[in-house]
């Protein structure tokens, strides 16, 4: 890298396009951008389908569609792209290794970095499901490269576990390319994705669900040919009995998805282990300074439009760091309190407008969410873990803080329990 | 069809298989190895706990037993060899840890008698509770000392068998891949040998065949052993937690034959178990949920910290056993009693450590039945493995990168895998006679390995698989036979829905 580089952002999905566009933005001078494979926009070339920028476009896109916009912009803006591009190392004193199939092998020291390498899917064996080890099994985004973008079907006798917004849309998906879905098994007493999909990936189509199951055995070699499914227990073990085989050529796993931070971890960016992703304030700076974290890599989102809103705070933090800026500081606690399984950020100044973003553990109805004595939301008809809370709250409310408080605890709360 | 002549047939092209073979390649001597699968270490060889070791029987060394003296003999010439052939070798030692003073009595007997019979190997040591906690911070409190054994070092057996396959083909071994004997029929001077892929005349036989050893024997009646097929489960933990211990770890479990063994890998990962069960349906390498949560548990009585999260694979293997009350002490490395120019050799446990001897004594064995042995003047004994792109230094990695930019992009993120060193797998799968699979791609590079589990580069590796062997990539397989990854091109099964709704 000839000039010095102000930002450097590791990802080109939807994360690393909203932060280099906003760091260009707010007046960082050169902005680079990290991705590994081909093409600019991470995984969303294979989510064909809608449902994207309803949000933030105010439009109901493809997932190519959300893509270009940002492309575009980037392109404008003049962010630098280095493709097939593969960061290797990063340490605490922003030094970061770098494989380009351009470039060969080079290091840079960027005055702040992006960490936005997105999150990867959970496998089989992280969920431990016993039985044979044939090939047939896919996890749902691996399927979804196969159709949407090489051009291939996995099989045609498909069972889907788990119920993710990935393994409900390749149900659809696999149905209408003329594969037979002939079941879609979910270990939770509800389904893992959002409403919409439910609807309009499973119902719509008549695929069967199977709620408290799991698949208990997998058969078959050298090509997956059955799969055993239980329903299961309180504690998810499956029930003696309950067992019914299906006749399958294909197994999808749609069993959640993990930040992917191994890069984070080299630099020393401590993570949540609620979450998977760093811990960061409210300006996404994690505990090494000067590095910075957004999207999936930090947590898991449902929608694309909230990932890029959130990397753009970590974009803009990104661009004021290399300028040498005063960052807001100042780190008061937020902890998960009564049904709340985690929130985002882990910190903040309590003195800014911040928006908390956090799941349920468990689905409830007419809830609020209490963050400590500061606010309450209005009453929500229902929260599910599969949908991400987001709570504003306002640099006023804030100055209900007491002096010297350390931690807020954000609760949700229902009539039954207050 | 011609027939195919060779002197000696290696049936198996196992670790031992491959070992013979190399051995023999010092020699003038026509040798044909054939293994069923498309590719070599994928019976046993891929599927154990990469240890080089004495035998985690290490508290019941028995001198009379001929398979410990093979071990004895291996251990010291695995070293020289993974260095001649490339492959990782690892010496971590083994920590067999006990808590209380009457576990510590059997562990003295053991360090005496292997300071008597084998001082080669070095001395054991008694760590007492200070220093195994200094050495292996991690470790359970409840134990309050252990047994060190310097000389217990970790390998790649998959890579020491390709190695091994390599450097014997590149030294004059012919290797037919893909070639699964189904009958033998034995002559005055000579076998005939039917395969799916030919016929093989050939004056002698080793009968490397691994998990079905005995069925091999049995196509010629040669049925004078009979073998226990015991189960053995294993997991692979995230390099996550590949730093939680340092050492091979060991302590004895209150349900024996089951052991209780963490041990690094020499890619940095963990593997525990081992769960073993008498079973007689071979080739069924399931693993069970039980099984599984024993293993973990047994893990956590010696390392707290692991949790059943921290898998990112587990695999199953049958051990043959000759014997069931002496366990895995017996071997059978010798010439059938029956049928003159067979020899059969299954080791059972440790097949890996016991190979290097074992391969040596097999030679010796032909020759004692009448092959001549004049050297191969022209024996290499030297083989290069494929560069491992994340290993190397940064001078390294750009010169590879320079020379071919395929170096510079990274198809395996998990574990840093570069389609150079894909596409040089997939030319040396060819080179040696193989298909190349997802799994032989995988076992050469890991490609897939790491905690994604493939979940990103397959696709990828099944495209560059296509590519390099000029096949749709419908046709790429996992290993070989009925295990195609992809079955349809996309539209195809509508065309198929079509078809039955129009009647046509």
């Amino acid at each position: 890298m000839q000039q010095e580089v102000d930002v450097a952002v590791i990802g080109s999905g939807p994360a690393g396009l909203a932060a280099a566009i906003k760091a260009k933005e707010t007046g960082a001078g050169k902005v680079v951008v990290f991705e590994r494979a081909e093409r600019l926009g991470g995984l969303l070339d294979q989510c064909v389908h809608n449902g994207f920028g309803l949000l933030y476009f105010g439009e109901d896109l493809t997932g190519p569609q959300y893509r270009d916009r940002f492309i575009e912009k980037a392109m404008d803006l003049k962010v630098n792209t280095e493709l097939e591009s593969m960061v290797l190392d990063l340490s605490a004193d922003h030094t970061m290794k770098v494989a380009s199939s351009k470039r060969g092998y080079f290091s840079l020291k960027p005055k702040a970095i992006v960490l936005a390498m997105g999150c990867r899917e959970r496998t089989r064996f992280a969920i431990g499901i016993p039985g044979t080890r044939p090939t047939g099994i896919y996890t749902a985004g691996q399927a979804q490269r196969f159709v949407n973008v090489e051009g291939f079907i996995p099989g045609k006798k498909i069972v889907i576990l788990g119920s993710g917004d990935i393994g409900m849309i390749m149900a659809r998906r696999l149905t209408l390319e003329g594969a037979n879905v002939e079941a879609v098994v979910e270990i939770l007493p509800y389904v893992g994705g959002l409403i919409r999909n439910e609807v309009q990936c499973i119902h719509d189509f008549e695929i069967p669900l199977f709620l408290r199951h799991t698949v208990s055995e997998i058969h078959g070699y050298p090509r997956i040919e059955a799969v055993t499914i239980s329903e299961v227990d309180e504690k998810f073990n499956p029930i003696a009995g309950t067992e019914r085989k299906i006749e399958c050529d294909t197994l999808l796993l749609s069993v959640g998805l993990i930040p992917e931070n191994e890069l984070s971890l080299k630099a020393g960016v401590k993570l949540d282990p609620l979450v998977g992703g760093p811990i960061v304030d409210e300006i996404r700076q994690t505990n090494v300074s000067g590095i910075f974290a957004g999207g999936n890599a930090v947590h898991v989102h449902d929608l694309v439009d909230n990932v890029s809103w959130e990397s753009e705070i970590a974009g803009a933090s990104a661009a004021a760091f290399a300028k040498g800026a005063k960052l807001p500081s100042g780190k008061i606690k937020m902890r998960p309190g009564r049904n709340i399984r985690y929130v985002v950020p882990q910190t903040i100044s309590g003195k800014e407008d911040v928006t908390l973003y956090m799941r349920v553990k468990e689905p409830e109805n007419n809830a609020r969410i209490k963050v400590g004595d500061v606010m309450t939301t209005k009453v929500k008809l229902a929260v599910k873990p599969s949908s991400m809370e987001k709570v504003d709250v306002s640099a006023s409310e804030l100055k209900r803080l007491k002096e010297g408080t350390e931690e807020i605890v954000v609760d949700c709360v229902t009539k039954e329990a207050a | 069809m011609s027939v195919h002549e060779t002197e000696v047939l290696i049936i198996g092209g196992g670790v031992l298989g491959a070992a013979v073979a190399r051995e023999l390649s010092k020699y003038k001597v026509d040798v044909t190895l054939v293994e069923k699968e498309v590719d070599f270490g994928w019976g046993i060889t891929k599927a154990n706990a990469a240890l080089v070791c004495q035998g985690m029987d290490c508290l019941t060394f028995r001198k009379e037993y001929y398979r410990s003296k093979l071990v004895w003999e291996s251990i010291p010439m695995m070293e020289p060899l993974c260095k001649e052939l490339d492959v990782p070798f690892k010496r971590i030692g083994q920590i067999a840890v006990f808590r209380d003073m009457g576990d510590i009595r059997p562990y003295s007997k053991v360090k005496a008698r292997q300071e008597k019979w084998i001082p080669q190997m070095g001395s054991h040591q008694v760590l007492d509770k200070e220093t195994l906690r200094n050495w292996e911070p991690n470790i359970s409190r409840k134990f309050i000392g252990a047994l060190y054994d310097p000389v217990m070092a970790i390998t790649d057996p998959v890579k020491l068998n390709i190695a091994l396959a390599e450097n014997a083909e590149q030294n004059g071994v012919k290797t037919k891949l893909g070639t699964e004997v189904v009958g033998i029929s034995p002559g005055v001077d000579e076998f005939e040998v039917q395969t799916n892929n030919g016929n093989i005349k050939s004056r002698f036989i080793v009968n490397a065949a691994g998990e079905q050893v005995d069925k091999i024997a049995a196509m010629v009646n040669a049925d004078d052993f009979v073998v226990f097929p015991i189960k053995a489960q294993m997991w692979v933990l995230d390099k996550n937690v590949g730093g939680l211990v340092n050492h091979c770890v060991f302590a004895f479990v209150n349900d024996p034959p089951n052991m209780n063994l963490i041990t690094p890998t020499v890619d940095g990962n963990l593997l525990i178990g081992v769960q073993l069960l008498l079973s007689d349906k071979r080739g069924d390498h399931s693993t069970s949920r039980e099984a599984a949560e024993r293993a973990i548990r047994y893990a956590q009585s010696l390392v707290p910290a692991i949790s059943e999260r921290d898998i990112i694979k587990s695999f199953a293997s049958f051990i043959l056993f000759r014997n069931l009350e002496t366990g895995w002490h017996e071997c059978i490395v010798r010439p059938s009693n029956s049928v003159p120019g067979l020899i059969n050799v299954s080791i059972g446990f440790p097949g890996v450590s016991a190979a290097p001897a074992t391969a040596k004594e097999l030679v010796r064995l032909l020759s004692d039945q009448g092959l001549k042995l004049v050297d191969n003047p022209n024996f290499n004994p030297h083989r290069k493995d494929i560069p491992d792109f994340s290993e190397l230094s940064n001078g390294e990695k750009n010169q590879l990168i320079v020379h071919d930019s395929r170096y510079a992009h990274v198809v395996c993120r998990c574990e840093t895998v570069t389609e150079g060193e894909i596409v040089e797998a997939i030319k040396r799968i060819k080179a040696v006679g193989g298909l190349a699979t997802v799994d032989g791609v995988k076992h050469r590079v890991r490609a897939g390995m790491g905690r994604c589990q493939s979940g990103f580069c397959r696709p990828r590796v099944i495209s560059i698989l296509a590519n390099e062997l000029g096949i749709p990539e419908e046709e790429v397989t996992m290993v070989g036979g009925k295990s195609r990854e992809l079955l349809y091109k996309n539209k195809e099964l509508l065309e198929e829905v079509n078809k039955i709704a129009t009647g046509s």
